[in-house]
């Protein structure tokens, strides 16, 4: 069976493919929306009340609230305490090189690029043999129990055959208290924990994205939505009557429409970033992983043959297009959608006078929340029935071809 | 047809409003209608257009095709998208049976064709076992880009794939063989009829072929003569091929049955190029008779017959052989192509057979031995079976029928040079 061929560096070989312009597009825009959403989700999620930082003794003082923000945690920690951390302070983004002390975006930074390198060893080692990968998995696990363990058991043990047997711990001589051996690993995995509850999913995401795990980009998308929904359940006013942990509640107004000629608020485009984010993310880390799987299950000669590596970049190209347009028509119709009672209340406006349109219009302003999420749901189901009635599929294919023709024409 | 993405997306969706709404939390409540905007935008772009679908097998457009068990066939799908808008994401998939073995390429392909594209699918696959097979229908899943909506459809163009069993070069073999040479093909009887050579001038008549008609002796005689020929006499060749269920001892592509069938399409395509006539006579669950005839129909008739056999049943040999008795010119040779397991009346169906004047071969794929392929076998056991089996044979071979003891690593040619008589 002859069969023409592609030239090498066309072929639909996993390490070819990952060098192809879709595939790293897709893997940047996913690399992007999620550190932008991590970004964004700070600004939001990320401060702590007024009130609770008056009542911790001001800005100058220790003062901690489970926000979605790292340093303050470390810091409230280092200071109160006088506790020394394991980790040097630029690697928490803390301080930079020379010692000054850093705020706001410049603090993600240097996790962020931690994350990265992580990244970078993990997909390293996931392109060895499964015989390396073992063999520095046991290195790693044997490395940090050794850590742990070593120089406590072995200075314990030395001092009790020195001076006898003891305890490792409740000494006056701090040589005795051999048990401060295990500080520094424990402040270690503290340290990650802190730093994890902020940066565990980026680096699951970028090892989602990077090293192709579907797993592990749905877990990142989890975990935000979880950091989401722990946010609105503490600082839902029936919790906060009761525990009040000083997390900065969102605005239970939505706020007037007064970006992009009154189509947004500036809340919602905030709110709206976050989700449309997160659907970005997904979508272009998983369909990567989805469009090289079906590759990786082509035979060889498939994946040279012109037939599979042009459907393959045309599949591609097509997703990279859905990907931009739909997201964009996304955003726009929940921005619609947020506003469509506005619309309403204006139609109903029209009809100034009767009982119905006085009964309708009281309803929707004063219900607020509600009035605003059932009309931008009727919004959306008018949206959904519109797939019966625009042909958009065929206009663009008439475009389409009128392009092809010009193009060949030329 | 919505996908579990999408019916996780829509519940997530709406538990997240309705979350949002308990607690007036803005952004739960924006994350679930975006997550509802997306599927309902998403929901815009459904279904695939028309697609056309053309299947060539081997380079040539057909609905069926005959092959010999092992060949390779090189099938080529050609998917053309003539309407005017995209296909979207689709994922063709050719449907294989599952007997037949892909060599190279594959039968399906992830496309996504614009206006007037066309995409084709090349694969070539092994057909390692005989039957009667169909490749197709043609099954394209329209899946939406974001995976959330997948819709199957089947595109109804199939092609019949019947696989003979192989037939093997046994000329020379037979020649030097034991077998009787009584079988000389076609002779020619000094009798007219249906025949190559000439035999007489007659007048036309209606109804004769025009093709026949002498024009030479019409111009000299000025009437309308035609050419009679001779008829040509050949001889019956009878095949009986054990089908019963013992035949399948053994592995798939190794059994008595598989050796039968092979052994009979040889001996059959053989006589038949010889101009005899061949009949099949195939028992098992039932017997099935194909009368003899000659010619490349009754070939195909005979490989067709011998594509479909099955190992079931337990009819026993002098059924068949009774049954046939009547049918059966005197003296015409008889192949018999059978294990001989399990079946008391094979001496009685032989004697009888023999006891008619029929030059009976009886060729007999080892079953014990077909059987080691699979399972352990003691030693003494082995040696037991074998024993009786041998006795069998010499028994059969005392009423003067030829007997092939075939063992499963022996090629038929080879087998047939081992033809034992007392």
């Amino acid at each position: 069976m002859a069969m023409e061929l592609v030239p090498e560096s066309q072929t639909l070989h996993i390490p070819k493919l990952r060098r192809r312009w879709q595939v790293l597009v897709l893997q940047l825009i996913s690399t992007a929306s999620l550190l932008l959403m991590m970004k964004r989700m700070n600004s939001v999620f990320g401060s702590c009340t007024d009130q609770f930082i008056a009542d911790s003794g001001g800005p100058e003082s220790t003062y901690w609230c489970p926000a979605y923000e790292h340093t303050r945690g470390l810091r409230y920690w280092t200071d109160s305490d006088s506790i020394g951390l394991f980790l040097p302070d630029f690697v928490h983004g803390l301080a930079d090189l020379s010692g000054n002390t850093l705020s706001g975006d410049a603090t993600f930074v240097a996790p962020v690029l931690l994350c990265a390198v992580v990244t970078a060893i993990w997909v390293y080692i996931l392109h060895q043999s499964e015989k390396i990968q073992i063999w520095i998995n046991r290195l790693i696990s044997l490395g940090f129990v050794g850590w742990m363990m070593l120089p406590f058991l072995l200075s314990w043990i030395y001092a009790m055959v020195v001076s006898g047997p003891h305890l490792p711990f409740g000494h006056e001589n701090p040589a005795f208290n051999h048990i401060d051996h295990l500080w520094d690993p424990f402040m270690f995995i503290f340290e990650m924990i802190f730093l994890g509850i902020v940066f565990a999913p980026i680096l699951a995401g970028l090892m989602g994205i990077w090293g192709l795990s579907k797993r592990m980009i749905t877990w990142a998308v989890g975990y935000f939505l979880m950091v989401v929904g722990i946010h609105a359940m503490l600082t839902f006013e029936g919790i906060t009557d009761a525990v009040d942990v000083g997390l900065q509640p969102l605005p239970a107004q939505i706020g007037d429409a007064t970006l992009y000629g009154g189509l947004v608020s500036p809340l919602s485009l905030t709110l709206i970033s976050i989700a449309i984010l997160i659907i970005i993310f997904m979508e272009s880390g998983l369909a990567v992983i989805s469009h090289l799987e079906y590759a990786a299950m082509l035979p060889e000669e498939a994946k040279r043959n012109p037939e599979y590596v042009t459907q393959f970049r045309n599949v591609m190209n097509s997703h990279i297009v859905h990907m931009v347009s739909i997201t964009a028509v996304v955003a726009l119709t929940t921005a619609i959608a947020l506003e469509f009672d506005d619309f309403l209340i204006s139609l109903v406006g029209l009809l100034e006078g009767s009982q119905w349109s006085g009964q309708v219009r009281e309803s929707l302003e004063l219900q607020l929340t509600y009035g605003k999420v059932i009309s931008a749901g009727l919004f959306l189901l008018v949206v959904a029935g519109m797939r019966f009635v625009l042909p958009w599929q065929r206009v663009t294919g008439i475009i389409e071809t009128g392009m092809s023709r010009i193009r060949s024409a030329d | 047809m919505w996908t579990r993405k999408a019916s996780l997306m829509v519940t997530s969706g709406i538990s997240l409003i309705l979350i949002g709404m308990m607690i007036s939390n803005f952004q739960l409540m924006i994350v679930g209608l975006t997550f509802i905007s997306f599927l309902a935008i998403n929901g815009w772009v459904s279904g695939h257009s028309e697609l056309e679908v053309t299947r060539t097998i081997n380079g040539t457009q057909t609905n069926a095709i005959n092959v010999y068990k092992g060949d390779d066939v090189v099938v080529e799908l050609t998917v053309t998208n003539n309407s005017y808008r995209r296909t979207q994401q689709l994922e063709v998939f050719d449907n294989v049976p599952h007997e037949m073995k892909m060599r190279t390429g594959i039968n399906q392909m992830r496309m996504n064709l614009g206006p007037g594209q066309t995409a084709r699918i090349k694969y070539r696959v092994r057909c390692p076992l005989r039957g009667h097979y169909t490749i197709g229908p043609i099954s394209v899943r329209y899946r939406n880009a974001f995976n959330l909506y997948v819709n199957d459809s089947q595109i109804e163009d199939r092609t019949d794939v019947t696989v003979f069993p192989q037939v093997r070069e046994i000329e020379e073999a037979l020649l030097r063989s034991d077998v009787p040479k009584m079988y000389t093909g076609a002779t020619t009887l000094k009798t007219p009829g249906q025949g190559m050579e000439f035999y007489s001038l007659r007048e036309y008549l209606p109804g004769d072929a025009f093709r026949s008609i002498n024009w030479k002796a019409y111009a000299k005689t000025g009437e309308l003569m035609v050419n009679e020929k001779t008829r040509d006499a050949v001889t019956d060749v009878f095949i009986f091929l054990d089908t019963r269920d013992v035949s399948r001892i053994g592995t798939v592509l190794k059994n008595p049955l598989e050796m039968g069938t092979v052994a009979a399409a040889s001996v059959s395509t053989y006589f038949i190029r010889r101009r005899d006539s061949v009949a099949l006579v195939t028992y098992g669950e039932k017997m099935e008779y194909l009368p003899p005839e000659t010619g490349d129909k009754q070939d195909y008739k005979v490989l067709s017959r011998l594509a479909a056999v099955e190992a079931k049943g337990s009819m026993p040999l002098q059924a068949v052989t009774n049954a046939m008795s009547a049918r059966m010119s005197r003296g015409s040779p008889v192949f018999i192509i059978s294990s001989l397991e399990g079946d008391g009346t094979t001496l009685p169906a032989i004697r009888h057979l023999a006891g008619k004047g029929h030059e009976v071969i009886v060729l007999s794929p080892s079953s014990i031995d077909l059987e080691r392929l699979v399972s352990r076998i003691p030693r003494m056991s082995y040696e037991v079976l074998k024993l009786e089996r041998q006795n069998r044979l010499t028994a059969i071979s005392g009423y003067g029928a030829k007997v092939i003891d075939w063992m499963p690593d022996v090629e038929l040619s080879q087998a047939l040079l081992q033809v034992r008589s007392v």
